[in-house]
């Protein structure tokens, strides 16, 4: 399903961008090489079974949803001592080799229709440099939206045994923006031999936004790079959360949650490649459903032929509170060297009966029961947030939504 | 018969499944697939107005159907052209009808599946047999006592003839349209031969029915029917096996499976298949269950070059149940991709799905499973578990399982699992004194035992042969 680039997107529209943020020749060139590349991309592959294709990209109007001329963002970036956390325009001023050399060495823009377009118009993001050795665990990021359409890319880079820990933040803005818009996200990760990163992501945006977010780490020998994924906003969510183990030993988790309620629909994915020796991963996914809420989930463990003691474990848990939600799930395991130990389960089910019974027989009311039990779910996930903080905000935002 | 168990005894697993005959055919069809074709193969069987036309229209569906080419990790099919097949071959028998008693068949033919043991195991074991070579069943049988109680087996092209109604009614209507896929279509277009099974309401078969499928010439496509209709509260098992020697052309075998399971009916297809290491295996076998009904599949899945098989389950009725139970074995230049599909299309239904694959020498095997649970399926559940086992860097395995929920007070579960062949279990048994490959074999026949304990004994053994001269490498 390849799409059309709209009307009113052209190589003027790139060069206006790039102008105003007085851009180095290299990056206007990659933004019109992404833009010139959007003509044969197809949309990013949507899981597909007889008669139904589970999430419909193709439904996204881009001749309605970009506005890229008149993007606009709140960003706040707080850093900790001996990080670099720099707004993009900076960044490429400050470490022009550097940018040059890591931006899209991650994330290919031409990965899809939807990469391409947000690398050729992007206007906010950030660039966080980690220097050998340093350790660091307060990173955060805050961007608010305040745009129809705003187009974000953020790059992080650590060096030899260095470790971060990043909190991002995404919400809506108060700007008054009238109808359905638009919000993308791309992060690469970089993590240089021994370092350690940890990448949480907060999304609240309201729900007359489409999100697509694609992250993915590229993890060196005996690095980690965890991701925390939790979605509560929007309209309707793509995310692609992914890890390449390329280096020997390394290592990487990803955690997931999402609370999906009236018509919100989550196409949550996550996959890791091993493709090097004695890697490991641990895919853990919770998410919650009501109303007419929709989730769909991916999950893929790839093991390579080269991937020799290969440890990569996966579980994928959906509670449904409502009859008329629907979840779909599909964990892919594929398995090319025998030295593996794999295994993945998924469950959807209901709030137990017996344990709502339990608690209704010790005098609880049976909604304060079930919203007892919807948090006690999300407990294993939450138990992976190492950041309080964040951990606090997610949880305070589970139980305001079940109290709404 | 005395001399056939000798024979049988003497004669290793090999040799029973490997040997060819000389093709012997009265009618042989022109290669590729025309609407002529098609109207010489329906007059030579003589068949109503209402199938030709079923066939004409399956033709066109299957002219218009791309090929599968999207699904992720799928085998090759680039090689199947149905211009390079000959749809039907009619074995040179003496009458139309397949002949009831085994001394009347032709004597290579007898021979043939003499070898495979089919007589043998219809004296100790069976109610019925049927035995299909190339396109046309050619020695069915039933035991009296079943005929009796109005219990049909028959060749599904006589039960064109015979049983006209009920053919009409069921046949790739309601289960498996021709339009469901390219080679259902296909399928509907030039299939002959199988089986039709009926059992009335109330009656348990208490022993299986079996019917064997061989294809013996080179470059021939197999497209058998199978129909199952089985009447509330019945009880039927039916088996089927297949084989076919290797050529160096490729070998095309579509068949088509349709079962209707009554209210309260209990249905066990049990299946070993053992198609020649260049045979395409392209099936569709479906199941609609009432009320109360139970569906059982049992399959191993271990000779061709490419299968591409899922049996599916439509649970239609409040209570209904459906277990499967697979075994994929992939040796070098295999690819099996195979698993299941339940459709939880009422309350309080309840799926189970257990599937086992082994790989070897460069062999790839695939679970592809979905499992719908439709809005209004109260209470259902479901639970899938696969297991894969890896003998070396060669293989792959696969695990893609589709779960679509539609329904809140349901549980499902899934869950897989990959691991090699346990060097300590390996080890623990050679210093009992086993060797490597002897250990080896031992590991994966604990390994598939949840499946083989499921089938009769004369199919376990055979199962466990053929997982043997995979391990030998010595097949095909």
């Amino acid at each position: 399903m390849s799409a059309q680039v709209p009307a009113d997107l052209s190589e003027a529209t790139v060069h206006e961008i790039a102008n105003s943020r007085d851009e180095p020749d290299w990056l206007r060139e990659t933004r019109l090489k992404a833009l010139k590349a959007m003509d044969d991309l197809e949309m990013p592959d949507v899981i597909q079974t007889p008669g139904r294709r589970w999430t419909n990209l193709g439904q996204l109007d881009f001749d309605e949803l970009a506005d890229p001329l008149n993007q606009a963002d709140d960003t706040e970036r707080v850093t900790d001592e001996g990080v670099e956390v720099l707004p993009f325009t900076e960044a490429v001023e400050k470490h022009p080799k550097l940018m040059q050399a890591k931006f899209g060495s991650v994330i290919d823009p031409e990965t899809n229709y939807l990469t391409a377009l947000s690398v050729a118009l992007f206007t906010t993001g950030t660039f966080i440099y980690v220097p050998e050795g340093v350790d660091a665990e307060d990173v955060t990021i805050r961007t608010e939206m305040n745009s129809r359409s705003l187009f974000s890319h953020t790059l992080v880079v650590t060096e030899d045994s260095s470790s971060v820990t990043i909190l991002e933040r995404i919400s809506s803005g108060d700007a008054a923006v009238d109808g359905e818009r638009y919000f993308s996200n791309l992060v690469e990760v970089d993590a240089a031999e021994n370092s350690y990163v940890q990448y949480g992501s907060l999304q609240t945006l309201d729900e007359e936004t489409y999100n697509v977010t694609l992250k993915r780490g590229d993890a060196d020998v005996y690095s980690t790079i965890n991701w925390i994924e939790g979605n509560l906003g929007s309209r309707l969510t793509r995310s692609d959360v992914e890890t390449e183990l390329n280096g020997d030993s390394s290592e990487t988790k990803i955690v997931g949650a999402f609370f999906g309620h009236d018509d919100q629909h989550f196409d949550v994915n996550a996959r890791v490649w091993h493709q090097a020796e004695h890697t490991t991963a641990d895919l853990v996914t919770r998410g919650v459903l009501d109303d007419t809420a929709r989730s769909v989930y991916e999950g893929v463990q790839d093991v390579g032929r080269e991937a020799w003691d290969t440890s990569s474990y996966q579980r994928e848990n959906t509670l449904m509170l409502s009859d008329d939600s629907e979840a779909d799930a599909s964990p892919k395991l594929i398995i090319n060297n025998h030295d593996t130990e794999a295994s993945h389960s998924a469950t959807v089910g209901q709030v137990d009966r017996e344990d709502l019974f339990y608690l209704t027989s010790r005098t609880i009311p049976e909604r304060d029961a079930r919203n007892m039990l919807v948090e006690g779910f999300f407990v294993p996930v939450l138990e992976e947030i190492a950041v309080e903080e964040f951990r606090e905000d997610l949880e305070r935002r589970i139980s305001a939504r079940l109290r709404e | 018969m005395s001399s056939d168990q000798d024979h049988l005894k003497e004669t290793d697993t090999e040799a029973r499944f490997e040997f060819k005959k000389e093709e012997r055919s009265s009618f042989q069809a022109e290669k590729g697939l025309t609407e002529e074709t098609i109207r010489v193969i329906s007059e030579d069987k003589g068949e109503p107005e209402w199938m030709l036309k079923r066939r004409l229209r399956a033709l066109e569906q299957f002219q218009e159907m791309p090929m599968p080419t999207d699904w992720p990790g799928q085998p090759d099919l680039s090689e199947v052209d149905v211009n390079e097949i000959i749809p039907y071959i009619r074995p040179d028998v003496e009458t139309r009808e397949s002949v009831d008693d085994w001394t009347d068949l032709p004597d290579d033919i007898k021979d043939t599946f003499d070898k495979l043991g089919i007589p043998e195991a219809e004296k100790n074991a069976l109610s019925g047999v049927g035995a299909q070579y190339e396109s046309e069943v050619v020695y069915q049988n039933m035991q009296e006592q079943w005929e009796e109680k109005g219990v049909i087996f028959c060749n599904m092209d006589e039960a064109v003839q015979e049983h006209g109604d009920l053919v009409r009614e069921h046949f790739m209507t309601k289960c498996v349209p021709p339009s469901d896929n390219k080679f259902a279509a296909l399928h509907g277009a030039i299939w002959s031969g199988g089986s039709f099974v009926y059992v009335p309401e109330d009656t348990t078969v208490e022993m299986p029915v079996q019917a064997y499928f061989r294809m013996n010439s080179e470059g021939m496509g197999q497209f058998e029917h199978t129909l199952i209709i089985a009447e509330e509260n019945s009880e039927v098992h039916y088996i089927e096996g297949c084989s076919a020697p290797k050529y160096s052309a490729f070998n095309l075998h579509s068949g088509g499976v349709e079962v209707f399971v009554g209210e309260g009916a209990h249905v066990q297809y049990s299946t070993v298949q053992n198609w020649s290491k260049n045979t395409y295996n392209l099936n569709t076998k479906r199941a609609l269950v009432e009320a109360d009904g139970r569906m059982e599949w049992i399959s191993g899945s271990m000779g061709s070059k490419a299968t591409m098989l899922y049996p599916s389950t439509v649970l239609k009725g409040p209570g209904a149940s459906d277990n499967h139970i697979t075994i994929a074995f992939a040796g070098e230049g295999q690819n099996i991709d195979t698993g299941a599909k339940v459709y939880h299309n009422a309350p309080e239904t309840k799926s189970t799905i257990e599937s086992k694959s082994i790989s070897k020498d460069g062999g790839r095997t695939n679970y592809r499973g979905l499992v719908h649970i439709a809005d209004g399926a109260a209470d259902s559940s479901t639970s899938v578990e696969c297991d894969a086992l890896m003998f070396d860097n060669e293989s792959t395995s696969d695990t893609m399982p589709y779960m679509e929920i539609n329904e809140s007070t349901v549980d499902v579960a899934h869950e897989a699992t990959v691991g090699k062949i346990g060097d300590e279990d390996v080890f623990y048994l050679q210093s009992r004194g086993l060797d490597d490959d002897d250990a080896k074999q031992m590991i994966v026949s604990g390994f598939i035992e949840p499946i083989t304990e499921e089938l009769p004994i004369e199919y376990a053994v055979e199962l466990n042969r053929l997982v043997e001269l995979e391990m030998e490498g010595s097949l095909g």
